[in-house]
């Protein structure tokens, strides 16, 4: 057995220092002052971010302090009566959510499918900038387009959602009788009680899920196109179909950016504000019936109430407001964290 | 040199221009904005953009009148508009005043208006009148259906739809909700405590039951104007009735309220000017009160005169007249004294025509002293060439200030809008008074609901086939009842099925252009 052994000859030089050189890896000049600014700069995104986080943690405290974990479970918001809760507002905020990402998850996922391995390439720019001009539509418009154009239509649906399948808790609507008894709706009257099935969550979650989908399809799209040639080529060479190799080859290595695309979504759909304030009700108990009339999310319960409110309600506000910012942030780290993970995402640092 | 000469000349002339023409105008404007009522908002919008050509450029946001004056007294704009004044300590113990010192100054009346959709069959129920009591209960979830027997009564025996009423109010802090609320609380004071457990007004509507909350005058029209909106009703100012087109290309309709005249009315600016007589308006206190010039409407609510319509109130502008307001500037107090000596003078001609009412002389006066605050202020805002008298007011008398003349010359209801009278058939909500009387110049075409119309009078000839229609029909100005029979457009069984219809059609949209595209290329391929 022989021993490899790096030995270092004396140089023949004695009269140079024979010290290996020091390396230094500090940037000097010109490079010390770009590092030391751009680190700056990166850094004030901690700052703000921190910082915003640490703002509505303060303003929350002496709501917290007076209400306790009733602030999360009273379903009422009258600052007059000195009830305050947010247990029914954040089950809004998470189905108008979920509405949005039911709607906003296959479209996103087909257009960018669509757009990277379909489209003509002629095309490809001209939908591109399509989608990118639909996220660049501001927040109103699509609560315009929701209210006017979508809810009449969307109420119509309801009530035939409700016909089919009324027996499922989420789709029932109920409605209050003469005697003031809170009953089922009757879907199939006459005439049907039309003010039942509007200004709901169903309703928000339509006009908010074009808001997110074009955020989900431009994620899902960069990944897609990303997919190593190599590897598709290769399916096709072995005879696989277009089709097929989407399936191998494009959905499997796509799969940390769907994830990742659809929860940045969520994360945007659960603070969309304008839309929902034209198109719900305000209603403040915990109503799991997305169908039915009546709904308030964070956000939207923020925008109407701010203007108007006194130290004490702002106080309430913004603790509303550090739930749905701690909200956010976990749904938007999970995504970071999934996108990060995957092997499309690994270049990528999402 | 030479070749500079040219452009040198230039220069100096523009410059020449520009200050010969600032020295015309003698004074400078620069923007002023406004936040606040949204009930005085469709008159205020039309005076912004009059005022515009003169230079004047006015920004208004009707975000409520609660937010208004919170807006004023934190600075954040320049006047507010507002229903009701400051209220120290508001209903539900916050604080409501403002440190920056302010005046009121009233600039337009109205009625707040009661508009509804209601249909029976296609047809839209246009002539609906209800008492004061009727509509506290609607409110109060105490009547919950069109087919009330109440309702009923006060029609003239004619039986509404079996349909759950939905009552629309105001989910943000509001003005309108103000004035409607101290009208209950006033008038039908047992109903509304029980209600609500309180036993003033409410900018904020507590919301029970049915309800349906909408934040702005804009949505609240929007909702009962919905297609989803049958067997809504909501209060409003009556301009937003009056300006929103209804399906069938008409104004929506708005509730005839029963005065204690005995008579229902619609307010009109006639009734609002008549019942507005009895406003007691703190003129008695010094001009320096904070609550000189605001209103006391109890004389309204209970007015007898047939014409006065009982919910009638003004609205107010609050100004900020301290000589060191930090937001304000020369430039700014002379637009707002501008905007407003054109809103309370000239502007006010078309008040009647957006479904407002003109203020009255003595209020256009007071209000001018109010505006010369601003003057008092800054000496250097121009406030000369200003004149009540030129004013093109419709209830100026000129020699009589405490005169309303549009008061004096609003006309008597019609026979058919009296209490014990059935009710009239001419639609509401167009802005004119209603009638009982068939060639009156009503809008041209006006096409009488089936069943919601007044019965042909005797000898009257069928306006669209020109047969002469006997006089046995029916008796004059009685309308025919309609009970309406909801029958279901649905059969048994039938849903299943077309609901599988439809999906697979929804597939097949989807599906049909990309497998036809795919046929193509096929077929070219075969070739």
């Amino acid at each position: 057995m022989t021993i490899l052994r790096t030995e270092v000859l004396p140089s023949s030089r004695p009269d140079v220092d024979q010290r290996p050189r020091k390396i230094s890896r500090k940037p000097s000049g010109v490079d010390a002052v770009f590092a030391h600014s751009s680190r700056a700069v990166g850094a004030t995104v901690l700052v703000i971010t921190g910082g915003v986080g640490l703002f509505l943690a303060l303003q929350a405290i002496p709501t917290l302090r007076d209400y306790g974990t009733s602030f999360f479970t009273e379903e009422q918001w009258s600052p007059d009566t000195n009830q305050i809760g947010i247990a029914g507002v954040l089950v809004g905020t998470v189905s108008v959510a979920l509405v949005a990402m039911f709607f906003a998850f296959p479209l996103a996922l087909a257009s960018a499918l669509y757009i990277s391995e379909y489209a003509p390439a002629k095309l490809k720019p001209t939908l591109v900038s399509m989608i990118d001009l639909m996220a660049a539509v501001p927040s109103i418009v699509y609560g315009l387009w929701g209210f006017f154009l979508v809810m009449p239509h969307a109420g119509q649906v309801a009530v035939g959602i409700q016909k089919l399948l009324g027996w499922i808790p989420i789709f029932r609507v109920t409605t209050i009788d003469a005697s003031g008894a809170v009953v089922t709706a009757d879907p199939h009257a006459a005439v049907v009680d039309a003010t039942r099935y509007v200004s709901s969550a169903f309703c928000a979650g339509i006009a908010v899920s074009m808001m997110v989908m074009p955020m989900a399809c431009a994620v899902m799209r960069q990944v897609f196109s990303q997919t190593p040639p190599g590897e598709k080529e290769a399916a096709l060479a072995l005879g696989s179909t277009h089709w097929g190799m989407i399936r191998a080859v494009v959905l499997p290595f796509g799969r940390g950016g769907i994830i990742g695309g659809t929860m940045l979504g969520l994360g945007r759909a659960l603070g969309e504000t304008i839309a929902v304030v034209l198109i719900v009700s305000p209603a403040f108990d915990i109503k799991p019936r997305i169908l039915e009339i009546g709904t308030a999310t964070v956000s939207s319960l923020i925008a109407a109430r701010f203007g108007e409110a006194t130290a004490a309600q702002l106080s309430a506000l913004l603790a509303a407001g550090l739930v749905l910012f701690l909200l956010t942030f976990v749904v938007n780290t999970l995504a970071a964290l999934i996108v990060a993970r995957s092997r499309s995402g690994a270049g990528a640092d999402a | 040199m030479t070749r500079r000469t040219p452009l040198l000349a230039a220069v100096l002339a523009i410059l020449t221009v520009f200050s010969l023409n600032s020295s015309a105008q003698a004074v400078t404007y620069s923007a002023i904005a406004g936040t606040g009522s949204s009930w005085s908002y469709n008159i205020v919008r039309q005076w912004m953009s009059d005022v515009n050509s003169n230079g004047i450029t006015v920004d208004y946001t009707p975000n409520g009148s609660t937010q208004g004056r919170k807006d004023f007294a934190n600075y954040t704009n320049d006047f507010a508009i507002s229903e009701i004044p400051y209220q120290g300590v508001d209903e539900s113990g916050q604080v409501d005043k403002s440190d920056r010192p302010y005046a009121y100054l009233p600039i337009v009346a109205g009625g707040t208006a009661f508009t509804y959709q209601l249909k029976i069959g296609n047809t839209m129920v246009r002539n609906l009148r209800l008492s004061g009591e009727t509509l506290t209960k609607i409110f109060t979830n105490q009547i919950t259906n069109w087919n009330d027997p109440q309702i009923k009564k006060e029609n003239g025996g004619r039986t509404f739809p079996d349909l759950a009423i939905t009552p629309v109010v105001r989910a943000d802090g509001s003005g309108t909700t103000a004035q409607f609320t101290a009208w209950m609380a006033d008038q039908y004071q047992s109903l509304w405590k029980s209600y609500s457990g309180r036993t003033g007004l409410t900018s904020f509507y507590p919301k029970k039951g049915r309800m349906l909350g909408a934040a702005g005058s804009d949505q609240v029209m929007n909702q009962i104007a919905a297609s989803t909106g049958n067997g809504t009703i909501g209060y409003i100012e009556y301009s937003y009735p009056l300006n929103k087109t209804a399906a069938d290309g008409k104004p929506f309709p708005v509730v005839k309220v029963l005065n204690k005249g005995g008579y229902y009315v619609e307010p009109t600016e006639y009734n609002v000017a008549v019942a507005l007589t009895k406003a007691r308006i703190r003129t008695d206190l010094p001009q320096n009160d904070p609550l000189y010039l605001t209103q006391d409407l109890r004389g309204v609510y209970t007015f007898n005169d047939p014409r006065a319509y009982p919910i009638s109130s003004y609205s107010y502008m609050i100004i900020p007249i301290s000589g060191t307001d930090r937001t304000m500037t020369t430039a700014k107090r002379q637009a707002l004294s501008d905007f407003l000596f054109y809103g309370l003078c000239s502007g006010q001609s078309k008040a009647g025509p957006y479904g407002y009412s003109p203020l009255p002389l003595n209020l256009v006066q007071a209000g001018f002293d109010q505006v010369k605050r601003l003057g008092k202020a800054d000496p250097k805002v121009d406030l000369t060439n200003k004149d009540v008298k030129s004013c093109g007011n419709p209830t100026f008398d000129g020699k009589n200030p405490n005169k309303n003349v549009l008061a004096e010359k609003a006309p008597m209801p019609a026979a058919c809008d009296k209490a014990s009278a059935a009710p009239c058939g001419t639609d509401t909500g167009t802005n004119t008074p209603s009638t009982d009387d068939k060639n009156a110049p009503t809008t041209p075409g006006t096409t009488t609901a089936p069943g919601a119309g007044p019965a042909p009078v005797a000898g009257a000839v069928d306006p669209e086939t020109g047969a002469v229609i006997a006089a046995s029909t029916a008796t004059a100005g009685q309308p025919v009842s309609a009970v309406a029979t909801p029958l279901s457009s649905d059969r048994p069984g039938q849903l299943l099925p077309f609901a599988v219809v439809d999906a697979g059609l929804l597939v097949a949209l989807v599906t049909a252009p990309g497998m036809y595209a795919a046929f193509l290329r096929r077929r070219k391929g075969v070739l």
